[in-house]
Parts: C-alpha cells; sequence; structure tokens
C-alpha cells in the first residue's frame, strides 16, 4: 500500500458515511493528480520540450527552416554526422576524458572528504571552506588562468619554473584530466561527505567490537554502505565532464583533443545553425549518461542504502597524531593547485597592462581594478542584474526540486530512474542545446510564442532558462538527501496520525534542509556565471555577467575581464557566506526544538518497521 | 519544527516574490524600440551618440561573438527580433537575404551614403547591408619571435619552414573575418589551390581553429604561434596597447571585409531604423565609431573626407569578394575547414 492509500485508508475509518468516504477519497485523489500533473508539468516545460525540440531535429532537420519548414524524417543527417570520422573521435575523446576524470575526481573527493569528516586534521574549517570556493569559480576562468600560467610565454615560463616539454603535456589530455579533476573534486566531496556525516560510525563500532580489524570494516561495511553515493558521484562527474564547455573550448581545444561539445558548439555558432548536427550530437551525448545511469541501476538492483536514521550520530574522527600533518599538507596542496594558484594567475593578469611584458614593475596597473569597481561602470550593472537572476532561478529551481523529489518519493519504481536518468541527461547536455530549445519553444512555436510571460528577449525567459539548467542539478541534490533518510521516521509519524504535509513539514524538509541549502547555494553560485543560456536569451534591457565577462576575455580584454571576474566572485562569495552563515543559524535556534519531536516521533517505531 | 515551518513558509513567499519580480521586471522591447543585434564593439559608442542627438533608445543585443549572434539569429529564424544586425562579412548577410531573415536596404539610404573608392566597391548589388567600415586579414607577426630580416612579404611566404606549425587561424565555422578571408583565398588562388594552400600553412590544429580573436591574440602573444591570419583592426589595437606585433599586408593583396547593417525582414521599425542608419554615417556617427581603444576602433572609414585612426594603413591592396558566390559555397567551405582545421 502506498503511502497516499494509505492517508486514505486512515481518513476512510472516520469518515461518517460510505459516499462521503468515496467522495473524500476522489477528491484526494483528483487533488494528488492534479499536484503531479502541475509538478511534472513543470519539468516537461522546463527541460522535456526544449530539449526535446532540438534533439528531434537530428531525424526533422527541415522543422525550423525558415523558408520552408516541414516535419519530413530525414535519415541522411544521422547517416552523415556518422559517417564523419572526426565525429567518432569527439565521442571516443569525450568517453574517455570524461570516465578518467570520474574515478581521478571520485578519489580526491572521497580523499578530500574523508580526511576533513574522518580525521583530526588541524585546520579543518579553513579547508572545508576550499570545495566551496573551487566551486563558485567558473570553469572558463580557470580555464584561462592556467592558460596564462602554462602556455609558452606564461607566468611560469616568464619565471622559469616550466619548461617547453611540460607545458605541451600540459596542453593534452593529461592537462585535461589534471584540471578537470580539480575543477569537479568539489561534488563528490559535498556528495560523499554527506554520506559520511550520515553513516556515522555505530555501524564500524559494533563491527570492532565484533573483533574486526579496521580496514576490514571500511571494505565490507563502510564502502558497500557509502557505494550509492559513490556510484552517484561517478554518473555525475561523468556527465558535468561529457557536458563541460569551458574546458573543451579553451585547453582541449588548444590541445587539438576534439570533444562532443565543442563539436556541437561549431554546429550551433553559424547561419545557418547545423541543427541537424547538432541534435545528432546531443542525442549521443543524452544516450550516453542514461546508458550510464541505467547500467548503474540494473547493477545495483538492491535497494538504496538509507544512512540517515534517527539514530544517527555524528562520526568519530581517527586520531592520527603526526600523520594528520601530512595529511593537512596535501590538502593545502590541493587548495593550492586547484584555487590559489589560478586566483594568483587572474590577479596579476587583473594588474598587468599587458600579458607578454610579464609581471615587471612598468607594467603593474591599477587601471582595470579601478574600472572594476567603479559603480557607474555599465558591467557593474550586468552583475547586479546577474544576482537578482541567480537569486529568483535559485529560489525556483530548489523550490520546484524539493517538490518534485517528494513526489517522485511516492512516486512508482519506473518514475524516479526514469527522471534522474533525464536529469542527469540534462546535466550531460551542453547548456547551449538548451538555449536554443528555449529559443524554438518560446520564439517558434504559434501560442507560446504569444504568451505575455515568459517572453523571448525578457529577463523572464532568461531566469526560467536559468531555472531549467539549473532544475536537474537541485534535483539530484534532493534526490540523494531524501533517498538517504530511514523510512522508519515517517513510518512513526503517520502512525501517529500526522499526515504527509505534516510529516514532511516537520520531519523530511529539517532532514534535508542542509542539502536544501546547498541546492540553494549551489544554482545560485552556477548561475551566477552561466554562460550560454545569458549569451543566447539575452534580454534586450541589458546582459548578465557572464556574456559580458566572456565578450571581454573573447575580445582580449584580459586585463578587464580578470577584474570584472574577481570582482564578481568576491560578491558572489560574501552573498554565498552570508545566506549560509544565516541558514545555519536558523537551523542552530530552531534545532533545540526540532531535534527532540524527531527523536520522540521516532523512537515510537512499531512493530515490524526496520531501520 | 519551527525551522521547518518558516522554511516552508518562506519557500512559499520566496516563490511568490520571484514570479512577482519577473512579471515586473521591463517589459520586452514595445514596437517603439529600436532593437539592434550585434557583434562590434563600437555599436554601445554609436548608440549612446545617436541617441544624444535625436533622443530615441535604442536596445543593443550582443550575444557573444560573431558566430553565436549568427547562431541566436539562426534559431529565431522567421521570427527574428531585432529591427537591424550590425556584422562582419559579406556573405552571411547575402544567405540572410536569400532566407528571407533580412530585407534588401532602401536605395534612398545607399544612395545618400558618400561612399568612398573602397566604399562603392563594397556595396552589394543585391542590397543585403550597408557598408559602414572595412578591414581586412592580414598577416600578424610577433615581433620578439620573428627578427626583422625573416619577417614575411607574402602568404606564400608562411610556407617557409621556419612557419611551420606556427600559423595561426580562426575558425570560419565561428568568425566572420575568417570566412570572409578563406572565401577570399578561394575566390584569388581558385578552390582547389586554395584548399592546398591553407593545407600547405595550417599544420597545427591546436592554433588553426580559434573561435575569437581573443585566444587567437593570445596564442601570438604566448608564442604559440609566430604568425596568424588575423583581423588587421585586432592587431592595431593590440600594437596600440604596446605588444610586440606588426602586421604584413601580403603581396597577393588582401581580401576587403567589409562591417556592415543589415535590416530586418519582419522589422516594424523601418523609420527608425533608416534615421540610425544615417546617423551611422554621418560625420557624428563615424567620429563615435573611432571614440575607443578596442579592435573594432581602428577600422578604415568607408565615406569619403574621413581619416581613419591614428597608426593605421589606408593604402592597403584590397581584393573584393563577390558575397553572392561565397554565400553558395559557404557551407560546404565551412565544414572542409572544421574537418581539416579544427580539433
Amino acid at each position: 500500500m502506498t503511502s497516499i492509500d494509505q492517508d486514505r485508508a486512515a481518513v476512510s475509518t472516520c469518515g461518517p458515511g460510505l459516499l462521503s468516504r468515496v467522495m473524500i477519497g476522489l477528491a484526494s485523489g483528483a487533488l494528488d493528480g492534479l499536484v503531479n500533473i502541475i509538478i511534472f508539468g513543470v519539468f516537461a516545460i522546463l527541460i522535456l520540450l526544449p530539449l526535446g525540440l532540438v534533439l528531434i531535429q537530428a531525424f526533422m532537420p527541415a522543422l525550423f527552416d525558415p523558408l520552408q519548414p516541414r516535419a519530413t524524417i530525414d535519415a541522411a543527417s544521422i547517416a552523415r554526422t556518422f559517417g564523419a570520422p572526426r565525429l567518432m573521435t569527439a565521442i571516443t575523446n569525450s568517453l574517455l576524458l570524461a570516465g578518467c576524470v570520474a574515478v581521478t575526481a571520485t578519489s580526491l573527493g572521497a580523499g578530500y572528504a574523508f580526511i576533513l569528516h574522518r580525521t583530526n586534521v588541524p585546520f579543518r574549517s579553513l579547508l572545508s571552506t576550499v570545495p566551496w570556493l573551487v566551486f563558485l569559480t567558473p570553469a572558463y576562468l580557470k580555464a584561462m588562468a592556467w592558460t596564462l600560467l602554462m602556455a609558452h610565454d606564461g607566468y611560469f615560463s616568464q619565471i622559469g619554473l616550466v619548461p617547453e616539454a611540460l607545458s605541451n603535456i600540459f596542453f593534452g589530455p593529461a592537462g585535461l584530466v589534471f584540471l578537470h579533476t580539480l575543477n569537479l573534486f568539489p561534488l563528490p566531496y559535498f556528495v560523499i561527505g554527506r554520506a559520511l556525516a550520515g553513516l556515522g560510525s555505530e555501524f564500524e563500532d559494533a563491527a570492532r567490537l565484533a573483533g574486526a580489524r579496521l580496514g576490514r570494516v571500511w571494505i565490507r561495511i563502510n564502502l558497500p554502505l557509502l557505494a550509492p553515493a559513490f556510484a552517484l558521484c561517478v554518473v555525475a562527474v561523468f556527465a558535468e565532464v561529457l557536458s563541460d564547455f569551458g574546458l573543451a573550448s579553451t585547453i582541449a581545444r588548444q590541445s587539438g583533443f576534439g570533444l562532443l561539445t565543442y563539436s556541437i558548439y561549431v554546429a550551433a555558432s553559424a547561419y545557418p545553425v547545423d541543427f541537424a548536427l547538432a541534435g545528432c550530437q546531443a542525442l549521443i551525448l543524452l544516450l550516453m549518461v542514461v546508458t550510464l545511469v541505467l547500467a548503474d541501476q540494473l547493477l545495483r538492483r538492491q535497494a538504496a542504502v538509507r544512512l540517515i536514521s534517527a539514530r544517527s550520530r555524528p562520526a568519530r574522527a581517527y586520531s592520527l597524531g603526526p600523520a594528520r600533518w601530512v595529511l593537512a599538507a596535501f590538502a593545502f596542496a590541493i587548495a593550492m593547485l586547484a584555487l590559489c594558484l589560478p586566483l594568483a594567475a587572474v590577479i596579476a593578469r587583473a594588474l598587468s597592462r599587458t600579458l607578454s611584458a610579464g609581471l615587471v614593475r612598468d607594467n603593474i596597473t591599477l587601471e582595470f581594478v579601478r574600472a572594476a569597481v567603479n559603480p557607474g561602470n555599465p558591467n557593474n550593472q550586468a552583475l547586479m542584474r546577474s544576482l537578482a537572476f541567480a537569486g529568483i532561478a535559485a529560489t525556483a529551481a530548489a523550490t520546484i526540486a524539493v517538490l518534485l523529489a517528494l513526489r517522485l518519493e511516492r512516486g512508482s519504481r519506473f518514475m524516479r530512474p526514469a527522471v534522474l536518468g533525464i536529469s542527469l541527461g540534462a546535466v550531460a547536455i551542453p547548456g547551449i542545446v538548451l538555449g536554443f530549445g528555449y529559443i524554438l519553444v518560446w520564439n517558434r512555436i504559434p501560442l507560446l510564442r504569444d504568451l505575455p510571460f515568459p517572453r523571448y528577449g525578457h529577463a523572464s525567459l532568461l531566469v526560467m532558462g536559468y531555472t531549467g539548467a539549473a532544475l536537474p542539478y537541485c534535483l539530484v541534490i534532493m534526490m540523494s538527501a531524501l533517498g538517504q533518510l530511514a523510512p522508519n521516521l515517517t513510518e512513526a509519524a503517520r502512525l501517529h496520525g500526522a499526515g504527509w504535509l505534516r510529516r514532511t513539514q516537520r520531519i523530511v524538509l529539517p532532514l534535508v534542509a542542509f542539502s536544501l541549502v546547498t541546492a540553494l547555494l549551489s544554482t545560485f553560485i552556477r548561475t551566477m556565471f552561466e554562460l550560454p543560456m545569458s549569451e543566447l536569451l539575452v534580454p534586450v534591457d541589458g546582459p548578465a555577467a557572464p556574456s559580458v565577462l566572456v565578450q571581454l576575455f573573447g575580445k582580449d580584454d584580459e586585463g578587464m575581464g580578470s577584474a570584472l571576474s574577481l570582482m564578481a566572485m568576491i560578491v558572489v562569495a560574501v552573498v554565498s557566506a552570508a545566506i549560509w552563515i544565516t541558514a545555519r543559524y536558523v537551523a542552530a535556534q530552531s534545532r533545540a526544538v526540532t531535534a527532540p519531536a524527531v527523536s520522540v516521533l521516532a523512537s515510537a517505531r512499531p512493530e515490524g518497521v526496520t531501520m | 519544527m519551527v525551522f521547518a515551518e518558516n522554511l516552508s513558509r518562506r519557500a512559499v513567499v520566496a516563490c511568490a516574490v520571484a514570479g512577482f519580480a519577473c512579471l515586473l521586471a521591463p517589459a520586452a522591447a514595445s514596437a517603439d524600440d529600436l532593437v539592434i543585434y550585434h557583434a562590434v564593439d563600437f555599436a554601445a559608442t554609436v548608440v549612446k551618440a545617436f541617441t544624444a542627438k535625436t533622443g530615441i533608445p535604442v536596445k543593443l543585443v550582443e550575444p557573444g561573438g560573431t558566430g553565436e549572434l549568427l547562431g541566436k539569429i539562426a534559431a529565431e529564424g522567421d521570427n527574428p527580433q531585432f529591427d537591424l544586425v550590425w556584422v562582419d562579412g559579406s556573405a552571411v548577410m547575402e544567405r540572410m537575404l536569400n532566407d528571407k531573415i533580412l530585407q534588401p536596404i532602401p536605395n534612398a539610404i545607399i544612395a545618400s551614403a558618400d561612399y568612398n573608392e573602397v566604399g562603392k566597391k563594397l556595396v552589394p548589388a543585391s542590397h543585403s547591408f550597408l557598408p559602414t567600415s572595412v578591414s581586412t586579414t592580414s598577416i600578424t607577426v610577433n615581433t620578439k619571435k620573428v627578427p626583422a630580416d625573416k619577417m614575411p612579404k607574402s602568404f606564400a611566404d608562411l610556407a617557409n619552414p621556419a612557419f611551420v606549425g606556427f600559423v595561426g587561424s580562426k575558425d570560419p565555422n565561428l568568425s566572420g573575418p575568417s570566412f570572409q578571408f578563406v572565401a577570399g583565398i578561394f575566390q584569388v588562388m581558385g578552390e582547389e589551390k586554395g584548399k592546398a594552400y591553407l593545407q600547405s600553412v595550417l599544420t597545427n590544429k591546436k592554433i588553426s581553429g580559434f573561435a575569437s580573436g581573443g585566444g587567437l591574440n593570445k596564442s601570438i602573444l604566448t608564442g604559440d604561434a609566430k604568425v596568424s591570419f588575423a583581423q588587421d583592426s585586432s592587431t592595431y589595437a593590440k600594437i596600440a596597447n604596446g605588444e610586440p606585433l606588426a602586421i604584413v599586408y601580403p603581396a597577393e593583396g588582401v581580401v576587403a571585409l567589409p562591417s556592415g547593417i543589415g535590416l530586418s525582414a519582419k522589422t516594424k521599425n523601418a523609420d527608425l531604423a533608416a534615421k540610425f542608419m544615417a546617423f551611422v554615417l554621418s560625420k557624428d556617427g563615424l567620429a563615435a565609431m573611432q571614440d575607443g581603444d578596442d579592435t573594432d576602433y581602428f577600422l578604415a572609414p568607408v565615406i569619403k573626407g574621413i581619416e581613419a585612426k591614428k597608426g593605421r594603413a589606408t593604402d592597403i591592396n584590397y581584393i573584393f569578394l563577390d558575397p553572392a558566390a561565397a554565400a553558395a559555397k559557404e557551407a560546404d567551405w565551412k565544414k572542409w575547414y572544421r574537418d581539416n582545421f579544427v580539433p
């Protein structure tokens, strides 16, 4: 019996008569159906429809022909796509790169999470901010920074640190794996760190009491329990690398290492757009990720392990003695490579008149920094605009993701993996494809293009696009968080007569509040630097910050671009920190009230409900 | 529980505020607002001068480089949202005219422009666009990497072993100037010989498919490339900024690259558009086009009696592209370039 049925059954026991009971049941069912339609309708409009309109052009390339639009199927475009040798190279390269980085970034993120969550490493607070700071620095900026550092006449070469041979190696597959790993390790760090926190050390303690050695405990108990989190990280990082455009268009392109996303970008940035080619390649990307998600589901046929229960306690940290300093050094080395060096390069460029003159006194200038902090600078208006857009999009995406994830928790066995698969697939689709889909939906389809809201060319559609682009990420975070909750928590409350809404409000949401704030903040940060939507859906009333930044770099105005990027990162860091501190404060204020209530509800665990 | 309830209430309030904020945001361009899509540096300066003089507000949209702009126009298809489009390159304007995205520039507007000799030759027979300035793709040389006595003098010199693997270029799929250059090479040398020439000099894929002038400039400034096929105005801007670069106009001649304005086939602001085009080619408009330091401010004027920005050459041996012929082969040539020179 589903929880909805159980609710209805509970209602039926106190109803006055059969007819009333039937009426209430029908009304409840209808309302439930309506809510489902609205929530899944929003998902369809934000993601499925725009994505579908681009993908379908792989088969119907003349669907939006400006002179003679026609819905005739033309398989020739698919044959042409697969016939091109460069495409097969791009597919192979993308798969190899994504596969390698999925392993390296997950390993690094897991290692970093272990060090911070389970050891007595010094400077823990400082080190725990590093993944967030890495996360808020956009990939295209880090790519630009590493290019400044590692190019033949770049900063490292100027001070004799990097010989030409090493520079050549860097601008190749090895450099790409290196940069992607440093760029993406925060994602597995967040997911595995959260799983480690939920896991606690009770199972471990029990096993140790039974005589198991530490290594065996980790191999036989902890790692299998953490396996779903690892699998999610591997799939998510794989999808992230496949969809990456920041490194694909800079380091990878300079390395002669063709990737699918760049190939899609080339097909879609021309007049006329090769929609057939772009659609085919996007379809290939989507199939790659969906196949991986399905394979993961098939390989792990057992039910997901629920780690957060009413009895979860914080895990003990291992006391490591002098070895903790070695771990601290390792963590600081990661911080140096992933954050400090790229930031130093951006700062150096923001303070240099030209790149080739290097870091000499005559070449130092404050001209760009002064311009970046001048409130009258039109570029700063774009920054303010982006702050508002990102705030609205983050709130909308996190809210929709929570509602959708809650519905999916109660949904069919098919629905959850299907939505998860589409979401992860959408993560792998480059933003440029989704952006095109939005233009097609809201500027080409009769009726939709005539609606007053959202409207193409208006800020409302850009915010909607940001929300659509962020929704899959938020959904994955929220589904992962909800998937960690042991069912006994809500079962106990249900048996005490608490309805679905009350259970959700008083038990589920407080327990996933951390993930909700994570989803909100990560969307806010990503949106501040989201590029393809910002470019394609640029409002006529003024651009968002990312398109201004990239235009500055594209026009070789790196000094101004670097200064403005620094300004943007500082603003984002301050706003994010303020939200985070506020959320922690509110959580701390309410924990005293919430925690006993949750444990009272859970302690009333009925017979037959197991953890 | 308090937190959960607060959270829930806040979520509702936040959603409501978000919805209202979107609804109350400034409305999309009305029929009275002139909307210009562009990929030229000086558009904002010119528009500012235009609005100051006429009081007519203009909405400027710059989605990215030329590639992103054209992609956006292609996606908008038969429902274009711009009144005017201002970009480099003539063949793409011809294609948009053929696809009825653009309409011909009215005779009266073209007739009123006092073009110089170069300008007259840039006016297309189809009137697909209004030429506003001109530049070209020349050879840019890193003077730290190439000694003065080894400077190339012609396109043919780039096949010299000293330059093998060090010739940079942009991807014509993403760059209007680059397509104009490739089409010009094919027009002058013939398609087969032109292809053979490019294959003999663009031997390093790492530096032969840049998406933008920024990437190409960086490659030559960091020494990855010693020479490059670059828009001369971009190199003038770098030289003015103190970078160690030089420009060589090859002996064979260089293809003229017009910047021009196209008129949307669906514009509802034809009168305002005409006023703007007239202003661009007026003394005030032309002065605004040189009032800055970025690449496009170094474009050469096409109007009689207007001097170029200090330091830029104008006495150039131009070759003029047949935009209709280039437009007809555009898709094939771009694909060929992508298959051969883009990673």
